[in-house]
């Protein structure tokens, strides 16, 4: 049993970043006019079929084969949270199209537990995965904050020089392949 | 939650990326399946990346990985070393992440009590 539901949303993501997804976008929308919590994971990974999806749905079901003592309470616990408070649980997925699960639960009910450390959760979701780009969208009933983990990520990656590829290499290489390059086209311009 | 807490996190997220690129000496994988979460991986993870970073080591990077058959002893982390070799730390919290940041990724000492199973060095 999780304290709380940014560790919901840690183990879920968790998954989407195990079926290589490389969008992961996490909703949260606190209504409190509407007395309504939502969380929403949305990937692009490699999904489920519809039996898998109803095995995982199943208590301790886990499809990672590779490991025997694996317990398979991911989804399953956040069913219980969501249903325990008032408030529904669907998961959705389509096979190469990515997974998208739902919770929402009564804002006001006494067992919602609170959301808690959420930067830790994208924190280290961001950390899971560097290449993979997490986005968060975090909604009330006046405000609204995006964050996505891809923007940084990607200047970083844009000005760092390739180690596979020194420059040294590339002038001794390149200049006698576009002269060669030149000179037949050269030639051909003669021809012509 | 409030958004001011969430707007710091972008700065956050931008350094923490900063220093985990390249090969390092060290990597830490840490446990995040549902068992590593639920006895408190991410507090181990979020302090380690805090400390990393405050004590300024930049020849470590931090990863995650899913369950590793240790349930009962989770929180579970691995330090690699670029030479091979694996220590296994169990049963961790906050104030033992913090130790073995001192210890062992920045002393390259390490903590033998907080260490289970058998080391594997490198062939």
């Amino acid at each position: 049993m999780f304290e709380e539901l940014s560790l919901h949303i840690l183990d879920v993501a968790m998954n989407s970043l195990t079926a290589k997804a490389r969008t992961v976008q996490i909703m949260v929308s606190e209504y409190a006019r509407r007395d309504l919590l939502t969380i929403r994971i949305q990937d692009d990974g490699h999904g489920m079929d519809a039996d898998t999806l109803r095995r995982v749905l199943a208590d301790l079901t886990t499809t990672k084969r590779s490991r025997k003592k694996s317990i398979g309470l991911g989804l399953a616990l956040l069913r219980q949270t969501a249903e325990m408070c008032g408030g529904e649980f669907q998961v959705r997925s389509t096979p190469a199209m990515g997974t998208t699960v739902t919770a929402s639960m009564k804002l006001s009910h006494v067992d919602c537990p609170p959301l808690g450390d959420l930067n830790a959760t994208i924190l280290t979701l961001c950390a899971a995965n560097p290449a993979a780009d997490v986005q968060l969208h975090y909604l009330t009933d006046t405000e609204h904050f995006h964050f996505s983990s891809k923007e940084p990520a990607e200047k970083k990656v844009a000005s760092r020089p390739n180690p596979f590829w020194s420059g040294e290499e590339k002038m001794n290489y390149e200049p006698g392949r576009t002269q060669k390059v030149e000179r037949e086209s050269a030639a051909a311009g003669c021809l012509a | 939650m409030n958004l001011e807490e969430l707007k710091k996190l972008k700065e956050k997220a931008q350094r923490q990326v900063a220093l985990r690129e390249g090969n390092k000496k060290y990597r830490v994988v840490v446990s995040m399946g549902t068992s590593g979460i639920a006895a408190g991986a991410r507090e181990v993870m979020k302090t380690m990346l805090d400390e990393i970073e405050k004590r300024g080591l930049e020849d470590v990077e931090v990863r995650v990985t899913g369950e590793v058959g240790l349930e009962d002893v989770e929180p579970v982390i691995r330090v690699e070393e670029a030479g091979g070799e694996k220590t296994t730390y169990a049963r961790l919290d906050a104030e033992k992440a913090k130790k073995i940041v001192a210890e062992h990724l920045e002393k390259g000492k390490k903590v033998d009590n907080l260490a289970v199973g058998k080391e594997k060095k490198p062939e």
